[in-house]
């Protein structure tokens, strides 16, 4: 085995290839671009490029040489504040199933480019996750369905208005027998009148909840522990001891904007004698909450379950002490280290766990004295999150009359056994609503284009009850029509704006005298600030004993012949509605770094038990359903546990989501998000995946520097002490960058969570194209910011880190002295910037870089963008052309925009008015971006810590990102406990 | 039998080399001079939809390019004026013109007058209208006296190298604030003092560097 990056004695790896160090990945890496990277592929063979060639120089020639014509266009009566050339931003609100979170979108000349955090709403606080960021391509889909359809042919919404006037009369004369409607969890004050009075006036009607990532588990178990219907908020910034029960609260759970935030907030630690919490977590497969982890446990959903019964148990919230799942003595250390923290720590169960151990943890909570305090329970009357069933709906669907789907997508969501798509058929009139000509609406007799939430009117709720508005940066493209749209239709036969739909609404909510004074600062604010919902709630201890009796968890061992599958969101398509977003699709996923694809996760000794390698094909069969996917071999997964993500594997969809990946929901129960008795069989063939783990790598030097909080606390200055280097000197005359501004970056490891805001968002500002499956694998992502992602530690239960890497604008920078074409070179203010005009396209700068962040078009992605894309690009970023290199600029036009503005204004910049894309996306603040030329700004701040070290300093590049170490806070007592036994 | 080639033949390789290097510096100087900014953009006077006068109206009537470029102050992109800026005054005046008849349809219809672009940067040029009238550079500066243009055309040639004739040095070109939108203007016998004042009061440095104008 071949030396692996070593530091503070840890070795890093990025993945079980490097380790192996195999032939096929040293020449992988020796090749400064990957195999065929830069000779022609298919589909267009170099004779006929050629070709295609000397026609066009030829037609070159006979064009006239003047620029082709352009118009300019104004306005014949131009809307008041609109100045050409600079941004307005309106506040509107993103859903994701029953969560809200508030945004900032920003508008060019009317058309929405960019979306951020609105500071004034609790879900986002002014950040974003990756979810977000790439909502704005969704809007521009060309693949969207485009007009309502009638039995598969074109049709006008006054068909439909007349087709359901009729059925209207006919429904209420019945009270809706034979109705049904299908829609996902949501919270609304808007779409909860409208299902209260279709409930009134269809009384015989069903309606059925389908949400894929249901948290129907967690309201359960919190309305059953305290017998109101809550929702939980956490406070993770008041906490100083975490316990993460499967809860991936920095990733896919739907806290998560909130959860990075507020967790960082305990993890800043500016000197050595600074406290910091402690992050506990038991999960099956790795997540990024789990990166994060002081302590990790991996146990599959049935231990998992156990676990926590163990935990209540010591705790003495149950009094039935179950089995010992895990080892009492980390047990007793954990729960010693809660009982140290009431009130300042905090339990948490992710939505794949039963209601049975949310009502448990509540009571974990209460105990702890964390209820009131780290954790907040709030009333939601607008919540709606369980329903009829759908197994009834499958039963009955010969004698259902009508069934209307509102957003959701059945058929494809369809678990195990279910098999939906067939009932539906069976049903007369299928109505569906969707973005998306998807799986449901193939099956439809009408079809109904939605509008998306950048096109709509509406409102939604937030966990701690705040109000929040969504309001249209844009017509609808297509003229479609928004949920509550369809079913005010549905409930009054009366087809009616969504704008006046939700004005009803709020002329209950503020009452009529006070609208018309508080709405505009409500639409501004994007808030309704005055609505608040805490409430104390208590544990009602004998219902949760016994929810907790009735919860069946007979302990099964797993083994190599009855694997236990989980199901998890997709950090591309989280349960399948971002599939045709290219964006998402092409970003690595943070845990696997596998891009465009998602396969199954086995640890690296199941793997072995089973003889399946990554990249081979195997055969899934559980409860007689078959699934052939692709295998990944996972360090950290839990020892047979098959993790599978959900939402992919589409036909006839979109052209990104088309082919990508495997459809597991046919394994998938319908009741719960794990099944045991799984077994894998080989197929013997392969598959290709494009990873990306292997991309740019940095051979064996100390990139991440990291140590636990006892080290840093006995020697400060490790971090940048790590590397002994002679005083360092260099060739060129330094220019000595003293004047002005001299923008700098520094990004601190040890909050970052590896969540992929900040590669969406720079992707989003910066214009950045995606290349497709075939060329990711090839290398040639187009990404600036990369999230990397090492290994560390023991093989099977490794620690993992990750560090965001973009351009270091070295102020030596490297790339420059071998550019032939002075393409690269650097600015007074200290930035490495890139001229795409004079660049010929030499890729000598990559070669030259030791921080592998420049990219290079190999193609002209960009060319054949539909009219309907072009309108997402920002326009005050250059869009690159064919043969040209690119990477991080620091946003410069951002940096430009302040400037001007600060000039204009007749003053200097102020600290903090220069804000990156990735800095502003960054849900915990791990990025400070300024002045580093001003002793007073934050950035020099940060980068006086003694945490801050620069990568690669030693090559005296100097660069201008540095990173700030990471940091561990193993609890001492299981620490003893670990090297005792070794 | 005679010698195919002559002795003056020895001179032939050199008269290739002579003609070769002739042809070399022929056409690299058609392309320099006849594929410059300055030979196919100066001068550029497209026919417009609308024959708007700027002598007319910026000259003889006096009336300030900011009454219909309202945005030039404070944005990158000073505006082409919306239709209603004409009908300010069109509504009262010239009413039955027909040669404004295209602004009244466009009134009337809502639909837009396309005009056509003149000063067209490439799009990797970021320029900002607003930092220029912020250091002082007059509207003249680059866009040539208009207000003695019928048709408005191309004066200067809008070349990276012409930019930077006046991003190296500022000082002959910075104006007083009331001066920016002045036509025909000349230094003021006191330029040099008043533009090395201006230049530290108001902290004016050109960026000469590719991020300046690049993004």
């Amino acid at each position: 085995m071949k030396e692996m990056q070593k530091n503070n004695g840890k070795e890093y790896w990025r993945s079980l290839d490097q380790i192996a160090d195999t032939p096929e990945f040293r020449s992988f890496l020796e090749r400064e671009f990957p195999e065929n990277a830069s000779e022609m592929t298919n589909p267009v063979t170099r004779r006929n490029f050629l070709g295609l060639m000397g026609a066009s120089i030829a037609f070159a020639g006979l064009v006239s040489c003047r620029k082709p014509v352009q118009k300019i266009v104004p306005y014949v009566k131009a809307p008041e504040d609109m100045i050409p050339g600079i941004p307005k931003y309106y506040a509107s609100t993103a859903t994701l199933g029953s969560h809200a979170y508030g945004v900032l979108v920003e508008s060019h000349g009317g058309r929405p480019t960019k979306i951020e955090g609105n500071e004034k709403h609790p879900s986002s606080l002014g950040k974003t996750n990756a979810f977000l960021q790439a909502e704005v391509l969704n809007v521009y889909d060309p693949d969207r369905a485009k007009s309502v359809s009638n039995e598969g042919t074109d049709a006008q919404w006054s068909d439909f208005v007349a087709f359901w006037k009729e059925k209207h009369s006919q429904f209420t004369e019945s009270r809706g027998e034979g109705l049904a409607v299908i829609s996902g969890e949501f919270s609304s004050p808007t779409l909860h009148r409208l299902y209260e009075t279709f409930k009134s006036v269809f009384p015989k009607a069903s309606w059925v909840i389908d949400e894929p990532v249901s948290y129907k588990n967690v309201y359960q178990g919190l309305e059953t522990a305290t017998g109101k219907r809550v929702r939980a908020k956490h406070h993770f910034d008041k906490a100083k001891v975490v316990l993460s029960i499967d809860n991936d609260f920095l990733g896919l759970e739907q806290e998560s904007i909130t959860g990075n935030k507020g967790f960082a907030k305990g993890r800043k630690v500016e000197t050595e004698k600074d406290e910091m919490n402690r992050l506990y977590i038991v999960e099956s497969s790795f997540s990024v909450t789990g990166s994060m982890s002081d302590h990790r446990k991996r146990l599959s959903q049935n231990q998992i379950e156990r676990f926590v019964r163990q935990i209540a148990s010591a705790l003495g919230v149950l009094t039935n002490a179950s089995e010992n799942v895990v080892d009492p003595a980390w047990v007793n250390a954990l729960v010693k280290d809660l009982k140290k923290n009431p009130g300042k720590s905090i339990v948490v169960a992710g939505h794949r766990q039963t209601a049975a151990t949310h009502s448990i943890v509540f009571a974990i909570n209460e105990s702890l004295s964390n209820n009131g305090n780290t954790v907040t329970y709030h009333s939601d009357p607008y919540l709606v999150h369980d329903g009829d069933s759908i197994a009834d709906v499958i039963k009955n669907a010969s004698k259902l009359d009508t069934v209307i789907v509102l957003g959701s997508n059945p058929v494809y969501n369809s678990t195990a056994g279910q098999n939906f798509g067939e009932a539906y058929k069976k049903i007369k009139n299928r109505i569906t609503l969707s973005l998306y000509k998807d799986e449901t609406a193939a099956l439809s007799t009408w079809h109904i284009h939605q509008a998306h939430f950048l096109e709509s009117w509406g409102d939604a709720v937030a966990v701690d009850g705040t109000i929040s508005t969504i309001q249209p940066l844009i017509q609808p493209l297509y003229n479609g029509k928004t949920n509550t749209e369809v079913l005010n239709l549905i409930t009054s036969a009366e087809d009616k704006d969504c704008h006046d739909i939700l004005n009803e609404t709020w002329q209950d909510i503020l009452k009529t005298k006070t609208l018309a004074k508080n709405w505009r600062r409500i639409l501004h604010d994007g808030v309704h600030a005055e609505n608040k919902s805490l409430i104390t709630v208590k544990a009602d201890g004998q219902a949760i004993n016994n929810l907790v009796k009735s919860s069946d968890i007979s302990a099964t061992s797993l083994s190599k012949d009855n694997l236990e599958i989980v199901f998890y969101p997709s950090a591309k398509t989280y349960d399948g509605r971002y599939v045709n977003n290219g964006w998402l699709q092409e970003a690595p996923d943070p845990v696997t770094k596998i891009s465009w694809d998602n396969a199954a996760l086995i640890s690296p000794k199941t793997a072995e038990e089973l003889g399946v390698k990554t990249r081979d094909l195997v055969f899934i069969n559980v409860g007689g359903k078959e699934l052939e996917i692709v295998a990944h071999v996972l360090p950290g997964q839990a020892d047979y546990v098959i993790s599978l993500e959900v939402g992919m594997g589409r036909k006839d969809y979109g052209r990104i989501a088309d082919g990508a990946g495997f459809n597991v929901n046919t394994l998938k129960p319908s009741d719960s998000f794990s099944v045991t008795g799984a077994r894998i069989t080989p197929t013997g063939r392969t598959y290709v995946l494009a990873n990306t783990q292997d991309h740019s790598s940095m051979e064996n030097r100390p990139l991440i520097r990291e140590a636990t909080l006892e080290e840093y606390k006995k020697d400060p200055e490790f971090a940048p002490n790590m590397v002994k280097h002679p005083p360092l000197k260099s060739l060129w005359e330094e220019y000595p960058y003293t004047e002005g501004y001299q923008w700098g970056m520094a990004i601190d490891l040890n909050t970052c969570s590896g969540c992929n805001a900040c590669v969406i968002a720079c992707q989003s500002e910066n214009n950045v194209p995606i290349v497709g499956k075939e060329q990711v694998e090839k290398g040639r992502e187009m990404h600036w910011m990369r999230m990397d992602r090492y290994f560390s530690g023991d093989l099977d239960n490794p620690e993992m880190v990750y560090q965001p890497v973009a351009c270091q604008h070295c102020e030596n920078a490297p790339c420059e002295q071998v550019c032939p074409v002075q393409a690269t070179l650097h600015d007074k203010e200290g930035l490495n910037v890139m001229t795409y005009n004079r660049c010929v396209g030499t890729r000598y700068c990559s070669n030259n870089c030791p921080y592998k962040v420049r990219r290079f078009n190999f193609f002209n992605y960009t060319k054949d963008y539909p009219e309907t894309i072009k309108m997402v690009q920002n326009p005050d970023v250059t869009v690159r052309f064919r043969g040209v290199m690119e990477k991080c600029t620091y946003c410069t036009q951002r940096i430009q925009a302040a400037k001007i503005g600060a000039k204009n204004e007749g003053r200097t910049l102020v600290d903090g008015e220069v804000v990156t894309a990735c800095q502003q996306a960054c849900p915990a603040d791990a990025i400070v971006f300024g002045n580093i030329n001003d002793p007073e700004s934050k950035v020099t701040k940060v980068k006086q810590q003694n945490r801050n070290y620069a990568m690669l300093g030693e090559l005296n590049v100097k660069p201008r990102t540095t990173y700030l170490a990471k940091l561990r806070n193993p609890n001492p007592e299981i620490v003893k406990q670990t090297e005792t036994v070794s | 039998m005679a010698q195919i080639f002559k002795k003056s033949a020895n001179l032939w390789p050199l008269y290739a080399v002579i003609a070769v290097t002739l042809l070399g510096i022929g056409v690299v100087g058609f392309f320099w001079y006849f594929g410059s900014p300055q030979y196919l953009d100066v001068g550029y006077r497209p026919q417009q939809p609308v024959d708007y006068s700027h002598k007319l109206h910026a000259g003889d009537l006096g009336i300030d390019c900011r009454y219909c470029h309202t945005t030039v102050e404070v944005s990158a992109k000073a505006n082409v004026p919306p239709t209603e800026t004409c009908m300010n005054c069109h509504t009262l005046i010239g009413t039955d013109r027909p040669t404004l008849e295209l602004v009244r349809e466009s009134w009337a219809t809502g639909n837009s007058i396309e005009w056509v672009r003149i000063h067209d940067l490439p799009d990797y040029s970021f320029f900002n209208h607003s930092a220029h009238i912020t250091a002082g550079i007059g509207c003249e500066s680059c866009h040539g006296n208009v207000a003695a243009m019928v048709k408005v055309e191309q004066k200067e040639p809008l070349s990276m190298g012409w930019c930077l004739t006046c991003h190296r040095a500022p000082e002959q070109f910075i104006r007083r604030r009331d001066q920016i939108t002045t036509m025909n203007w000349t230094p003021p016998a006191d330029q040099a003092e008043f533009a090395k004042k201006v230049i530290i009061e108001k902290n004016i440095n050109p960026p000469t560097d590719c991020s300046g104008c690049h993004r």
